[in-house]
């Protein structure tokens, strides 16, 4: 359980290096450069213990819709807009306005999908995050 | 570098809250992937669709506008590293799942992580980015914001 808590934190704490790395990539190049290096990196690391591990090309693997194969794409859009914003806006602030966005999307993602949710505690959830927005952007 | 007291411009923060949009699109499509490949196919797939969806946003933006080149100082090598951070973070996640964290305490924990190392970040600067002093209010903001995400994350769970 410690081990599943750490690597649960580690996660998250390598999601806020990375934008800060990508970040300070992007001040001297920019920031679509930087998602250039981002994504063909991670592929180079990947690559590398796929032919270690084994598993890059696994039995079944093209039957996922063809629409799935974009979200490499959505990605690279996704981290040149973290590594442009976080020297703009902050750390915190990008995190957690991206966390808040992920939320809501995420829900109304479930609700057009007909997912079954608490909806109290959801609504709820979703105003918090709407007032924290609205007092983040307060002057 | 010195602290940045600037104003938050409030285009900036809803770029950043729709941004958290296109994630949620990524997490399922790439998940989506993951269910048919796996995990390390998935992120593999990512990265590498990435990389040439990269490459023809950078030609077409070069065509329609060539920028001035030589101008800025090169980055350390390190700055190169955030694509080895994010792919990690992907075996990290995967495993955790599988515990008895399930998705929504390896949500709430990644959460935890990310706040935590984000307030350091601009409290010190890290990484050559410019730090920031932040108000009693953004205290508030932040338990807002994560006290209602975790609301929506066990509300789910």
């Amino acid at each position: 359980m410690v081990t599943a808590i750490s690597f649960a934190l580690a996660a998250g704490i390598l999601v806020s290096l990375s934008r800060q790395l990508n970040g300070r990539l992007a001040l001297s190049t920019s920031a679509l450069t930087a998602s250039f290096w981002n994504h063909a990196v991670g592929f180079a690391a990947l690559t590398l213990l796929g032919l270690v591990i084994g598993g890059l090309w696994p039995e079944g693997a093209l039957d996922a819709p063809w629409y799935a194969y974009f979200g490499g794409t959505i990605g690279v859009i996704f981290v040149a807009s973290g590594s442009w914003l976080v020297a703009r806006i902050g750390a915190t602030n990008t995190a957690l306005l991206v966390i808040g966005g992920q939320m809501v999307s995420g829900v109304v993602l479930d609700a057009l999908r007909g997912a079954s949710a608490n909806t109290l505690l959801t609504a709820l959830g979703v105003a918090l995050i709407i007032g924290g927005m609205a007092l983040t952007s307060r002057r | 570098m010195p602290a940045v007291p600037n104003p938050l411009d409030p285009a900036h923060l809803l770029l950043a809250f729709l941004s958290g949009g296109l994630l949620t699109l990524m997490v399922d499509f790439n998940g989506l992937v993951g269910l048919h490949g796996g995990v390390l196919y998935s992120s593999w797939v990512a990265h590498g669709t990435g990389t040439v969806a990269a490459i023809i946003f950078l030609v077409a933006l070069h065509v329609l506008k060539p920028s001035a080149s030589g101008t800025r100082r090169p980055a350390p090598l390190w700055a190169y590293l955030g694509g080895i951070s994010g792919a990690v973070t992907v075996m990290l996640t995967s495993a955790s799942v599988n515990t008895a964290l399930a998705l929504s305490g390896t949500l709430a924990l990644g959460l935890a992580g990310q706040v935590a190392f984000s307030l350091a970040s601009d409290r010190w600067g890290l990484f050559g980015l410019p730090r920031r002093i932040l108000r009693p209010r953004n205290g508030l903001a932040i338990l807002m914001i994560v006290g209602g995400s975790l609301l929506i994350i066990f509300g789910n769970g």
